[in-house]
């Protein structure tokens, strides 16, 4: 019953065909029925005259078989099902439903082993596979690969007829999907089974498909990659040695081909195969290999990429490894290791006669790389070929030959280091001396000399000596601790004296890696030296080393805790004798920006020990920074701390602090600082000082008023939670103070220090909210009275601006109302000019209010700001006077230069006859240059509106490129830079019209005053030179 | 690939290639070092009073422009010297390694000479193949020729030599690079333009 069913639903329903089988399935998991009984109720149709009725009812059984498990058949009725199976497998029609029905049977474990042999053989005997349909194959395949998972023994015990049966079955196999199974069968056999007398017929099953040139269709269903094919083919071709005879004379004679993939492919093979065969097979192999290989790397063609000589180089790295295997370090006389380093040393010599050649260069890399393959390789090569090195380098007189053969060794000492290791590496050494150390007396000497005699104008001969040295130092049992020692005096003396930029780093790297394993090398030798190197006072003339290139070089070093904590102490100390002796502000700044900026490194590389140094230096910097108040002789020095370059130094030092405390020890150290800054109470800063100090009553003394700046920093830093010391100033009344000095403050920079302190008030503290709608709309009224100055505007504004930067920041709900409005101000006569600088403060990155310091973020706070503002500049822009235009155009490039590109590219559209108009204002030059480099952004990241303007685009990119007189070079640069993007970002067909516009018009800025212009000119104008025409 | 004329040419490091000496300017600044990073204005600068020439410069440095006036200022003139003609020119890959004709002292600094003139003035680059027979010393010489043309503004005549005694058929090449037709009929010939269009590939 069930059975015509299924036979009626499977063409309309397949889903319910299937359904009706798993149901079968269970009746007889659940004993309710048997197998056989099913297979009786299929009667006729099994044996129908019509194929599609016998294929389908095969289907159904095949179907029932999936669901059931070994447990609810008897291993009698399988048998009689297996065989019955195993006699349809002739009939080619339901081949496929047949092997489904087999597999499935399989699956359930109960198949006798006669019955298990007797499917082998039928299908070895009666398959023709060619005549099948790839999908067709790969079932008769997955019923293979499912034998041989599970009755491997078995199918080994046919022996003979199992191999050649299965090698002739699937001869010819085409189909990628397929090929898988097959390499992955194919892999079993040649491993497991006895395959001696069939080596070649195998051989030649699997090697017709070496190399692989499969490509993927685009949309292929089963996924396959050319890449697991040729992995899984070389598996097959290097999973026996007794393919080596057959294997590596054509892979060989490959290796002439001009296909680089096809070179590259039987490199790798050779690679793994090496690695597979072992010692044993390798040893009648190496020399070929080595002879035709070599040529790879020595005479790498121009057009040829370095992925081939990389493989070759892996090539014979393999055969020094396989070579090696068992030698532990030794090369035993006639051993094939033994002759592998003489013919590899013998010939490399030959080509390092002349090191300065090309040849040479690639001599040097082989070398290397079989010398990095083992310990007994590099044993063997040292031997044979350093001392030969070592007489080229005594005859060789020209410094070219010097310099070159100095590189070669660098490519020796790198092998030097992979066998030996260097400081830090936790496997051990080799236990056999290191063979280049007996010649460690005279390279250090040549090196030292390189870099320390002669003349000091060679760069590149000391940058190779800088690195032989380095390479020295770190190789293990390679030069005595001494030598080391000897190498950081070099260093030190190499940072200290005039030099070259690139030698003084490459100096200062090498140190730096000292720095980690040897940082009591630095901390003897080093610093002392350097520090001895900073005058104690002003330097009054130019002098060999500037202090700003030591210091450069102390804070490089100084990362690692022991080292910074000495750089500390020796800073501190040396600042207060600076300062004593009348030091100018710019050497007592840069003192502080190098602690600065080793604090700032330390943050961006997550250092956990940052908070540690808010103990150890914010009270020392405080002190001396105030110790001013004290008003005596001695203390007025000290004035420099509060020149405001200084200053911003400090305020950043104490900012970062700060800010890496927890809550708790920010409210410890807020309610000491407050004391300093707003309460003036005794601190442990002031304890000992008079006078007065209180910036937030107005009874400032007038020189120390900027350092304000220092609280506005440490105050940006404090975690939202952390409360403000409850005295005489609660939070409103704070802000208050704040809002009111931040409009009356005498100085600039003062002035400032309250517009981020009160934009941090608005963006952290929601409990204020109140009195910050209060201020913005009687700001906002009082600007509309006629009756205001233009300087209580200005301040108005620019204070409107900085609340906006709170609010907007934090995604606040009234910036909805407020944008707009500040929009409206571009539209003023009177304070246009002044509004439109304030959207820079509105859109741009602020030092003190993002992250870091824990400001309140909203996500897309500045997509949000855009929609509401940039629609309303647009229009605002269409209706204004003339004259107004400018102010909607600087506004709006300020925002474009601090929005992401995605939040740009919808509103476009809109915004190009913006940009566009703005290229033709001759006004102002910045806003030109913004736009362009705008242009530059929008274009490459959507070519499809520059298409639409392309030529609008293109004249007045020429006209800002060629016009001298209205456009500074800057401007010219960038439209340059901007227009040779074009041909590659647009594509040549659309930009093609105006090629020859383009390169006519270049001609004359090909001869543009500034040098750096006449660059980008002949870099833009081959760009549009190499668009070709085009083919009719 | 035909056997090679110079396989095994010497070659020079690129460090050691001439350039242009920083700008007085530049060099003040690689000597700040790290303290570069530091901007000089206060962290709490206010863009509403900037002068409206440092609008934007204020804030950072434009690192993606690795170009710095010179300190005469926007108007200043810089002459086109020897070291802006080898700039132009030593990028050029040797057609037969993948090496620069700098790399390859095919062209050196000292063999470039400029004479001022007036509207015309002449570049003459002489260069020294690395082998006397060279055969490809007409192609490199063509590719030298083309890449000034290109690049030099009209009023400059270019000029490019064999040096004396550096090719045993220096005499013929020179004849034919100054052959005006010669080098035109060249240009239309499209294998030799798609070589040449290699070569000039690595001019940045």
């Amino acid at each position: 019953m069930d059975a015509k069913l299924y036979l009626i639903t499977i063409d309309k329903n397949p889903a319910e065909a299937a359904e009706i089988a798993a149901n079968v399935a269970r009746k007889i998991e659940n004993k309710e029925t048997k197998l056989l009984e099913v297979v009786q109720s299929l009667g006729e149709p099994l044996t129908d005259e019509d194929r599609t009725i016998r294929a389908k009812a095969i289907a159904y059984l095949g179907a029932v078989l999936n669901g059931i498990t070994g447990k609810s058949v008897t291993r009698q009725h399988v048998s009689v099902l297996a065989e019955f199976l195993c006699a349809r497998l002739e009939d080619e029609v339901a081949l496929k439903e047949t092997s489904l029905a087999l597999t499935a049977l399989v699956k359930t474990g109960k198949v006798p082993k006669e019955d298990i042999l007797k499917v082998a053989e039928t299908l070895f005997k009666t398959v023709d596979m060619k005549k099948h349909p790839q999908g067709t194959r790969f079932v008769v395949l997955t019923l293979l690969d499912r034998l041989m998972a599970d009755y491997r023994p078995v199918l080994k015990e046919m022996g003979d007829d199992f191999v050649t049966g299965f090698v002739s079955l699937v001869a010819l196999e085409k189909d990628p999907r397929n090929l898988m199974i097959v390499f992955s069968l194919m892999r079993v056999i040649l491993v497991e089974f006895d395959i001696e007398r069939h080596v070649e017929a195998l051989f030649d099953g699997v090697y017709c498909y070496f190399p692989i040139t499969f490509r993927p269709p685009p949309d292929d269903p089963y996924q396959i990659t050319t890449q697991q094919l040729k992995d899984r083919l070389r598996d097959c071709l290097t999973s026996t040695p007794l393919f080596a005879p057959h294997l590596f004379p054509p892979l060989i004679e490959k290796l002439d081909s001009t296909n680089e993939n096809v070179k590259k492919d039987s490199l790798q093979t050779m690679v793994t195969a090496a690695k597979n065969f072992g010692p044993l097979v390798m040893r009648k192999y190496y020399g070929k290999i080595w002879d035709s290989v070599k040529y790879e790397v020595l005479n790498a063609l121009p057009n040829e990429s370095d992925e081939v000589m990389d493989e070759a180089l892996r090539v014979v790295k393999e055969l020094g490894s396989t070579l090696s295997y068992g030698l532990n370090g030794t090369v035993p006389e006639g051993s094939p290791l033994a002759i592998y380093v003489k013919t590899v040393s013998k010939e490399c010599l030959d080509s390092l006669k002349e090191p300065q050649t090309k040849k040479a260069k690639s001599a040097a890399i082989l070398l290397s790389t079989v010398a990095s393959s083992s310990s007994s390789a590099y044993y063997g090569i040292v031997v044979n070929s350093v001392p030969a090195l070592m007489t080229i380098y005594e005859g060789a007189e020209e410094l070219v030959k010097q310099k070159s053969w100095m590189e070669v060794i660098l490519h020796m000492l790198d092998a030097g280091l992979s066998v030996y290791g260097t400081w830090g590496d936790l496997n051990p050494a080799p236990v056999q001396e290191n063979p280049l150390a007996k010649f460690s007396e005279r390279l250090f000497e040549i090196y030292s000399q390189a870099l320390m005699g002669g003349s000091k104008d060679d760069t590149s001969k000391r940058l190779i000596a800088l690195k032989g040295l380095d390479k020295m130092a770190r190789m293990r049992s390679f030069l005595s601790e001494a030598d080391i020692g000897v190498v950081v005096v070099y260093l030190n003396e190499v940072i200290l004296e005039e030099n070259k930029e690139d030698v003084r780093k490459q100096a200062l790297d090498n140190l730096l890696d000292f720095s980690k394993y040897r940082s009591n090398l630095l901390i003897e030798k080093t610093f002392p030296s350097l520090m001895a190197a900073l005058p104690d006072e002003e330097p009054k003339e130019l002098v060999v080393v500037p202090y700003p290139i030591i210091l450069e070089a102390l804070a490089k070093l100084s990362l690692d805790r022991a080292i910074f904590d000495v750089l500390i102490t020796r800073l501190l100390n040396k600042l207060i004798v600076i300062v004593r002796n009348n030091a100018g502000e710019q050497y007592v700044q840069a003192i502080l920006a190098t602690i600065l900026v080793v604090l700032e490194k330390k943050v961006a590389r997550e250092d956990v020990d940052v908070p540690n140094y808010y103990g150890r230096l914010a009270t020392s910097i405080l002190t001396r920074t105030f110790i001013v108040l004290l008003s005596s002789e001695a203390a007025s020095c000290f004035r420099v701390m509060h020149s405001n370059s200084v200053l911003s130094v400090t305020a950043r030092i104490l900012n970062i602090l700060i800010r890496s405390l927890s809550s708790e020890e920010q409210s410890l150290a807020l309610k000491e600082l407050w004391k300093l800054f707003v309460s003036g109470e005794p601190s442990q800063v002031r304890s000992a000082v008079a006078g007065g100090f209180r910036p937030f009553q107005g009874e400032s003394a007038s020189e120390l008023d900027s350092s304000i700046i220092i609280f506005a920093a440490i105050f940006a830093g404090l975690r939202r939670e952390v409360e403000i010391p409850q005295h005489k100033h609660a939070l409103p009344d704070f802000f208050k103070a704040n809002v009111e000095l931040a409009r009356s403050s005498a100085t600039s920079e003062v002035r400032q220090a309250h517009l981020v302190i009160t934009s941090v008030l608005v963006n952290k503290y929601a409990s204020i909210s109140g009195q910050v709608s209060e201020v913005v709309d009687g700001l906002i009224t009082g600007l509309k009275s006629p009756n205001q100055s233009l300087e209580t505007a200005e301040n108005n504004i620019r204070l409107l601006f900085w609340i906006g930067k709170g609010l907007v920041t934090k995604g606040d709900k009234s910036v909805v109302k407020l944008l707009p409005r500040l929009v409206e101000l571009l539209n003023s006569q009177q304070f246009g000019s002044v509004a439109r600088r304030g959207f820079a403060v509105l859109f741009g990155d602020n030092e003190f209010i993002n992250q870091s310091n824990h400001a309140v973020l909203s996500r897309l706070a500045k997509q949000k700001a855009f929609a509401l503002s940039v629609p309303e500049i647009v229009e605002g822009f269409k209706s204004a006077q003339a004259d107004l235009k400018s102010n909607y155009l600087v506004a709006l490039s300020a925002i474009l230069r601090s929005v992401p590109s995605e939040v740009i590219l919808p509103e476009l559209p809109e915004l190009f006859p913006l940009l566009l108009q703005s290229l033709d204002l001759d006004e102002d030059a910045d806003v030109k240059k913004a736009t362009i480099g705008t242009l530059y952004v929008t274009i490459t990241e959507s070519p499809g509106a520059a298409k639409e303007h392309m030529k609008s685009l293109i004249t007045r990119l020429l006209k800002a490129a060629s016009e001298v007189s209205t456009n500074p070079p800057r401007v010219r640069a960038s439209a340059l830079r901007c227009l040779k993007t074009f041909p590659s970002v647009i594509g040549n067909d659309d930009v093609r019209p105006y090629k020859s516009l383009v390169v006519r018009s270049l001609v004359p800025v090909l001869d543009d005053p500034k040098r750096a212009v006449r660059k980008e000119a002949v870099t833009c104008r081959a760009k549009w030179i190499a668009i070709d025409e085009p083919e009719d | 690939m035909a056997e090679m004329d110079n396989a095994n040419p010497t070659v020079l490091a690129a460090s050691d290639l001439p350039t242009r000496k920083p700008l007085q300017k530049r060099a003040k600044a690689s000597q700040l070092g790290i303290f570069a990073s530091i901007p000089r204005v206060s962290p709490v600068r206010d863009p509403f009073t900037v002068t409206p020439g440092q609008l934007y410069e204020s804030d950072t440095s434009d690192s993606e422009e690795d170009f710095e006036l010179d300190a005469e200022g926007d108007n200043g003139v810089e002459e086109i010297d020897s070291q802006e003609i080898y700039d132009l020119i030593a990028p050029i890959s040797d057609p037969e390694h993948p090496l620069s004709l700098g790399e390859l002292a095919v062209v050196n600094l000292p063999h470039i000479y400029i004479t001022p003139g007036n509207p015309i003035s002449t570049v003459l680059v002489e260069i020294t193949p690395t082998i006397t027979h060279c055969s490809l010393a007409t192609v490199i010489g063509l590719g030298v020729r083309v890449r000034l043309e290109q690049a030099l503004p009209p009023r400059y005549r270019v000029d490019v030599r064999i040096r004396e005694g550096t090719h045993s058929t220096g005499d013929q090449v020179n004849k034919q690079l100054a052959d005006k037709e010669r080098v035109a009929a060249a240009c239309e010939n499209e294998s030799l333009m798609s070589l040449l269009r290699k070569m000039l590939e690595g001019c940045k």
